[in-house]
């Protein structure tokens, strides 16, 4: 065999491999889109006609993810008109209060009050993801947002709440999402809070207007 | 069947590059850039690129390894981008980078990073005795098909 047809033969394998991926990544993207969205308007806020549309897929007991609220949370406080934010829940496995504390926010949501737990929940990760048992951390807080502590249990224990939270997560994993925070913003797939500020920055500087 | 522990060990550590390659490839991009970027190393227009090209460099490794095609050049450049993971993992351990997932292997499995080191220390010298022992390497390899031709 000649040298010639090494090359070639190097090149139809070159070829063949980057189909491969991009076909298999274009079979998945074809079926992003197809699974159901669990809608709930307790996890919005910000002004629907915002140009900036922030969807937040999040884990409570990350400290990434907390970082990432804290710093939307000032972006709101500085831009309230600017922006429209959408959390979705994206508990991780490897966080042992992740879904529970996704379950309590989700109720806190049910008495009109999940933005406030949510905002517990990001303020107090250090003491409450450390601790054996964070369901009493989680009562607390509910304790004193003056939520209906008996409608609260019989939430978290739903079943239907659980769905929810799956949907989400579903949702996320079928649009690639693999670590938290991941956030869209406009549609943009952002990873981490060093994207997500750099985003923020691009679209919210006066610059940008 | 290849009866050299050169060439099963070639075959094992090429189906490693060739799975967590395209696993990175296959998902979308900004996964593996937040990775890149949780290692505090680079800039902005670095750590893009980096992104984007190391899990193509990656993949395409693991499969000239796998084929024996252009061997001793794919293994050089494997020593080099292990090399490049080994300090960028120990750099972070250095600095006691909050990294809790080296993100090497994409969503497949998740190490710490001193796992991860270990890991990368292993499979740099299991390379450098692939290069060292070429001869048996190389065997079941297009590289000797097209050097008997």
């Amino acid at each position: 065999m000649s040298k010639l047809s090494k090359s070639l033969s190097t090149l139809i394998i070159i070829l063949i491999c980057v189909s491969f991926i991009y076909i298999v990544k274009a079979f998945l993207n074809s079926k992003k889109g197809h699974k159901a969205e669990s809608i709930s308007l307790g996890r919005v806020k910000g002004n629907p006609q915002a140009a900036l549309r922030v969807t937040e897929y999040i884990d409570f007991q990350c400290p990434a993810c907390a970082e990432g609220s804290r710093v939307l949370r000032e972006n709101f406080k500085n831009y309230p008109n600017k922006i429209y934010l959408e959390l979705k829940y994206f508990p991780l496995s490897s966080h042992k209060h992740g879904f529970i504390s996704a379950r309590y926010a989700e109720c806190a949501g049910r008495q009109g009050k999940f933005w406030p737990f949510h905002d517990f929940l990001i303020d107090r990760q250090p003491q409450w993801s450390t601790l054996e048992d964070a369901k009493p951390a989680f009562q607390q807080m509910a304790k004193e947002l003056n939520l209906d502590a008996r409608k609260l249990d019989a939430c978290v224990q739903d079943q239907n709440v659980e769905k929810i939270i799956l949907v989400d997560k579903d949702k996320g994993t079928s649009l690639g999402i693999q670590r938290t925070p991941t956030y869209f913003i406009n549609g943009n797939m952002v990873v981490g809070v060093k994207s997500l500020k750099e985003e923020l920055t691009t679209h919210l500087s006066p610059q940008s207007n | 069947m290849p009866n050299n522990i050169f060439v099963v060990l070639r075959i094992i550590v090429a189906t490693l590059f060739i799975i967590t390659g395209a696993e990175k490839l296959i998902s979308p991009y900004q996964n593996f850039l937040a990775v890149v970027q949780s290692y505090e190393l680079l800039n902005k227009p670095l750590e893009e690129f980096v992104a984007k090209i190391f899990p193509w460099l990656e993949f395409f490794l693991g499969v000239f390894l796998l084929l024996g095609l252009w061997l001793k050049i794919a293994l050089r450049l494997l020593l080099v981008l292990i090399a490049s993971f080994i300090g960028t993992v120990g750099q972070a351990m250095i600095r006691h980078l909050p990294i809790h997932d080296c993100g090497c292997f994409g969503d497949l499995i998740s190490f710490p990073l001193w796992v991860t080191l270990v890991l990368d220390c292993v499979l740099w010298i299991a390379v450098w005795t692939f290069l060292r022992r070429i001869q048996q390497t190389s065997q079941f390899s297009l590289d000797n098909y097209y050097y008997r031709g």
